[in-house]
């Protein structure tokens, strides 16, 4: 279980690098819909990998990425590779104005 | 309007009526702070005084008062008109113009019951004074006093309008208080002034008893109510529900409860400190003086985010509903608090000046905040929409199943509530970050003026006078 989990995290990371922004999102959930909304509304087109509600070991490994200090919810965000975070982050990015220009650092907004 | 004294000598004048009927054409209401001038139209009438006229004045001009205390003067004045003492029938019956401040109004509630003695509060304001006084101020005040003298001594001498002194003597005081009380030097002092000058004695002294007997009262509810608090808290850290609450008889959950007194804490601290906001800036204090403080507001916020946070998590609807605010918040509500990009756009007027950089600033934070609140908006409308999909696809046979799927899917109105709070702190750190520290104190003082006012913009508003006000006993308010 831990190597698979471990293997999953792997899997996870090399997803997110494929593109600008990856959001991990479960069609279910609204706040991962929320998010979409932003980031379309921001300009951007991010990549949307829908987990499976019946599959729970991708949102295990998913939250252990994130750590303990974060809730462990739906949708979570990697920008140019990195991971972010969830909405809360996001949003708290968005309204310090570093998430614009990490955006743009990552090729996913052109001004 | 009227324009002179009664007469000369005030109450021993005689032959006041026909000259006065003229002369005192004054509108008789109770409201606070009136313009004198605006009520000149409601009664041109000498004998007696039309409630109706009356009563579109107050309708017209949207006094903040109480259908007791209205219904009150109203009938002080119909037994001054009616009724007046045999040493005084010389005067004829004039309506009679009276203002109270919201204090005096509350005691003179208290102090209806109190028969023939005058009110406390012309007390210790009241300087003795004569009808006769002759201040060079506005003889429309003047008159005022006056009348209110007399009607004084008429109700005085009859016991059954005693109770009725209180809102008569209280606007006396206050419109003494807001004049400038006439000056004794030119008084002749007649036996009627020296024996209303004993009773105002006597009322002054009843009334100091009755305040603090008023205030110990005061004391003992607020050592119940920390009491309750504390047996609250101990009884929600229990699990248990309260039933018949605290609101009015409805059923409140001990979560709510328990916010809700804590929320009431919170808004006392605010005006803490918003007063110290006030007297920093005002005194010019240093930078990094005024940055504590600052610092300090902003903790404060965070303090009521964090405590939301908590009750988001036993009762979401009590947050998202707005029933922890009062209606006019609620009825500007966003997902449980105020709309950051609303609050910005309030402003951005009042935060001048700003360099081009902190304007640009602003602006963005409030496109961004803008956004944000957009999303979270469109995020919840979905969940609406599948809750009611859920709920509407229940069937007799898996309705079970569908109410435990509708449970679920309600769960996720805490996170919006969450969220929405996070926005709201995220905005008002960005906002001092941007600013300097003494536009930051501004800002927040700003911030809290304009809620405060909202809030009291609620409590005009319940309190605000009805169509039945006047004749109506009946009528409900």
């Amino acid at each position: 279980m831990q190597s698979w989990n471990g293997y999953l995290q792997e899997e996870i990371e090399r997803m997110a690098s494929r593109n600008a922004v990856v959001i991990f999102s479960k069609n279910t959930c609204c706040m991962c819909h929320a998010i979409k909304r932003l980031l379309c509304g921001m300009g951007v087109n991010p990549t949307v990998y829908e987990l499976d509600d019946h599959n729970p070991t991708w949102q295990h490994a998913l939250f252990s990425l994130l750590g303990s200090s974060s809730s462990s919810a739906l949708p979570v965000v990697f920008i140019g590779g990195k991971l972010v975070g969830s909405m809360d982050s996001i949003m708290a990015a968005h309204i310090n104005g570093t998430l614009v220009p990490l955006l743009k650092e990552a090729g996913a907004l052109w001004l | 309007m009227a324009s002179q004294g009664i007469g000369g000598t005030g109450l021993t004048d005689s032959g006041p009526s026909s000259h006065s009927h003229h002369n005192h054409n004054m509108p008789y209401a109770v409201y606070r702070g009136i313009n004198p001038a605006s009520t000149s139209f409601i009664n041109q009438e000498s004998s007696g005084f039309d409630f109706g006229e009356l009563e579109e004045a107050f309708v017209l001009q949207g006094f903040k008062i109480s259908n007791d205390e209205a219904k009150a003067s109203l009938y002080a004045a119909a037994a001054a008109t009616g009724k007046p003492a045999a040493t005084l029938e010389m005067f004829p019956s004039w309506p009679m113009r009276f203002q109270q401040t919201p204090r005096e109004k509350s005691k003179s509630r208290e102090e209806s019951t109190d028969s023939g003695s005058l009110s406390s509060r012309v007390q210790p304001h009241l300087e003795p004074e004569s009808p006769i006084s002759r201040k060079a101020s506005s003889d429309h005040q003047q008159n005022t006093q006056e009348q209110q003298q007399q009607l004084q001594n008429m109700a005085s001498n009859n016991p059954r309008t005693g109770g009725l002194q209180t809102e008569l003597a209280a606007s006396k005081s206050n419109s003494e208080k807001k004049k400038g009380a006439a000056s004794t030097s030119e008084r002749v002092l007649d036996p009627k002034t020296l024996r209303r000058l004993a009773q105002n004695r006597e009322a002054a002294k009843k009334s100091r008893i009755r305040k603090k007997a008023y205030v110990q009262q005061l004391e003992t509810s607020r050592m119940r109510l920390s009491q309750l608090e504390q047996e609250l808290q101990r009884a929600s850290s229990q699990g248990i529900f309260l039933g018949g609450g605290t609101t009015a008889g409805s059923n409140i959950s001990s979560g709510a409860a328990i916010f809700d007194m804590e929320y009431s804490r919170w808004l006392d601290d605010d005006q803490r400190h918003m007063s110290e906001l006030r007297t920093a800036l005002q005194a010019h204090l240093s930078d990094g003086d005024l940055r504590l403080i600052v610092d300090g507001y902003i903790a404060h916020y965070d303090e009521i985010f964090c405590l939301k946070g908590v009750a988001a998590k036993s009762d979401v609807f009590h947050l998202i509903t707005g029933m922890w605010t009062t209606p006019a918040e609620r009825c500007f509500l966003w997902m449980g608090g105020f709309r950051p990009s609303e609050l910005i756009k309030m402003l951005i007027g009042q935060l001048d000046p700003l360099t081009e950089q902190q304007v640009v600033g602003i602006y963005s934070l409030q496109q961004s905040s803008q956004q944000a609140e957009d999303a979270l908006s469109q995020g919840l409308e979905q969940l609406q929409q599948s809750l009611i999909d859920t709920i509407a696809t229940a069937s007799l046979h898996d309705g079970m199943h569908h109410m435990a799927l509708a449970l679920g899917k309600l769960s996720n109105l805490e996170g919006f509530v969450r969220q929405a709070d996070n926005l709201r702190q995220q905005t008002l750190h960005q906002l001092h970050r941007i600013l300097t520290v003494r536009q930051a104190a501004r800002c927040f003082l700003v911030i809290g003026e304009y809620y405060g006012r909202l809030r009291a913009l609620s409590s005009l508003w319940l309190s605000r006078p009805r169509e039945t006000l006047i004749a109506d006993d009946n009528s409900c308010q």
